[in-house]
């Protein structure tokens, strides 16, 4: 219609939209956990101000906020060492050994992944009870890896399809067992992929939000489940409220900006495969 | 495996069969623990605040699929077509898919604000007067979606782009030495080939959509009355507010078998049965 000239035009111009309407709403909060009270509340809105750090500040003598940003660093690193302890031989298992069932396992996984949470939450909060997990480390960890199990499976299962048959027949006829061949061919060849699995497992942890509200209180309350308490009284601190949005997202948009490529290899490796 | 199967089996099997002997029964956590067969399934099948959630809940995950879908397709083409090096604009695209939807829900509060909120401020340079957004009945729903668009669209987007990376360069070259029209290369080439990856991320979006609860969560909590409560917080409001535990229960199980047929008809629908 307008020549491909305009068509890059237009390209650009969407992109560029694309982009503001992306980027807008994070540099916007972030302003706002730098404002003043004042400025935050101003209207029409301040577009230049004099940074502060009070919210911040505010939000690092918070205990709540303070413990469960803790809380999360743990669980988070305990349910993806957790994950991929039993994930990496699972896949490998499904992928070269196929076990009778190998199939029916692969479709519950899957469904597993795609249950609502709910589902999951109110039988495990009676069980937790008896057994002591609720409100732990432990037994978080525990239940993501309902979730986290499948999609790991899943990402390394195709990683591993990449790797040539081969490679474990000729280790096979040197007389190397399952786990040496796991261990020396499969993950140093995989390190990517397994990166990359981890990456994106670490991401959900992280901003998993219906289990931990149904499965922690206190000791083990992660940080989705304390900036809620933001919500209150919303419309009186802004400031409190954006500054902990900031803390709480910059974790994994810092990870997520250093692992880019491994993540986008992950989702689109998953996907392209099925 | 083993280990892996036990674990799977304690994660998800268990919750599953409790779910299904907990729906029925009456039980509030406490010492009423009553048989009551199909009870609970009854009650809700006359329960109009069970079906108008439901409705809330096809709406939302309808409108904001499709919305997704297309837009993130859409930018896919649109960033395919740049002639040089896209990572950077992809990696800035990918950024609020890092973000938890629950911190989506407190920022999209803060720009929502009904009176001091960034978009009532912009709105209103266009001459439109303040909307209450969460506030009102009649936007609520529209608010929730706009968010969640914001909030996923970039998934599909990343899918899609790579799907048209991988695109085979042949067909598409000969169509244009014909001098096809880069509108009729897509339609005619392009998408057919893309729809089975297209089909899978409609897959992933629907039943997330389905599912939400972060974001209702967070902004509105299912109100104003009942004009934006979704299947799982309607859940979470039964069970640990009401703690009318098999009632929810009732839900869930009833909600997980939706689920399971929906991805029974997906599989169906992928044309190579190669699973």
């Amino acid at each position: 219609m307008f020549g491909r000239r305009g068509n890059l035009i237009w390209s650009l111009a969407v992109v560029g939209v694309a982009l503001l309407l992306t980027l807008f709403p994070i540099y916007w909060v972030l302003t706002i956990s730098l404002k003043s009270e004042a400025d935050a509340f101003a209207s029409p809105p301040v577009w230049w101000f004099a940074p502060v750090w009070e919210n911040y500040a505010k939000l690092w003598t918070k205990d709540v906020f303070r413990s469960s940003f803790f809380n999360s660093l743990c669980i988070t690193l305990f349910s993806v060492v957790l994950s991929l302890a039993i994930s990496i031989p699972a896949a490998y298992a499904l992928s070269r050994l196929r076990p009778r069932g190998a199939r029916a396992i692969a479709r519950w996984l899957l469904l597993a992944y795609m249950l609502p949470e709910f589902l999951f939450i109110i039988p495990m909060y009676g069980i937790y009870q008896h057994l002591g997990l609720y409100d732990t480390y432990t037994g978080m960890a525990l239940i993501y890896q309902a979730h986290v199990v499948p999609f790991s499976i899943w990402m390394l299962r195709s990683f591993f399809a990449d790797i040539p048959r081969a490679l474990d027949e000729a280790a096979k006829l040197e007389g190397c067992g399952h786990w040496r061949i796991l261990w020396s061919i499969y993950i140093p060849s995989s390190l990517a992929g397994i990166v990359a699995t981890a990456v994106l497992n670490a991401i959900w942890v992280w901003n998993e939000l219906a289990i931990a509200l149904g499965l922690t209180i206190a000791r083990a309350q992660t940080v989705t489940v304390g900036v809620t308490s933001f919500r209150g009284y919303a419309s009186i601190d802004w400031g409190a409220m954006a500054a902990a949005s900031i803390a709480a997202l910059a974790p994994m948009l810092l990870l997520a900006f250093f692992a880019q490529r491994h993540i986008v290899k992950g989702l689109t490796l998953g996907a392209v495969k099925g | 495996m083993l280990p892996c199967l036990a674990v799977l089996a304690f994660a998800s099997l268990y919750p599953s069969g409790a779910a299904l002997f907990l729906s029925l029964h009456d039980y509030n956590w406490g010492s009423r623990f009553e048989y009551i067969g199909l009870g609970n399934y009854v009650e809700l099948a006359s329960d109009r605040e069970f079906w108008i959630t439901v409705g809330n809940t096809l709406v939302f995950a309808s409108i904001a699929c499709v919305l997704e879908l297309a837009l993130g397709l859409y930018l896919a083409v649109q960033v395919d077509r740049l002639p040089f090096s896209t990572n950077a604009i992809r990696a800035l695209l990918m950024a609020p898919l890092m973000v938890s939807g629950i911190i989506v829900a407190l920022m999209s509060k803060v720009m929502f604000d009904p009176f001091l909120g960034v978009i009532n401020y912009f709105l209103s340079l266009f001459g439109h007067g303040p909307s209450a957004f969460y506030g009102a009945s009649n936007t609520a729903m529209a608010t929730i979606i706009a968010v969640d668009v914001w909030w996923q669209t970039a998934f599909v987007f990343i899918i899609m782009l790579a799907g048209l990376h991988n695109l085979p360069r042949g067909p598409i070259e000969a169509a244009q030495l014909e001098g096809a029209t880069d509108m009729r290369i897509f339609w005619k080439i392009k998408l057919p080939l893309l729809m089975p990856l297209l089909l899978t991320v409609a897959v992933f979006r629907s039943i997330d959509t389905l599912k939400v609860f972060d974001i209702v969560f967070g902004t509105t909590g299912g109100g104003p009355s009942l004009a934006t409560e979704v299947v799982q917080t309607l859940a979470y409001r039964t069970s640990y507010g009401f703690l009318q535990i098999g009632k929810a229960m009732a839900i869930m199980v009833l909600f997980s078998l939706a689920i399971v047929l929906l991805c029974v008809a997906y599989e169906r629908l992928q044309p190579d049965a190669e699973r």
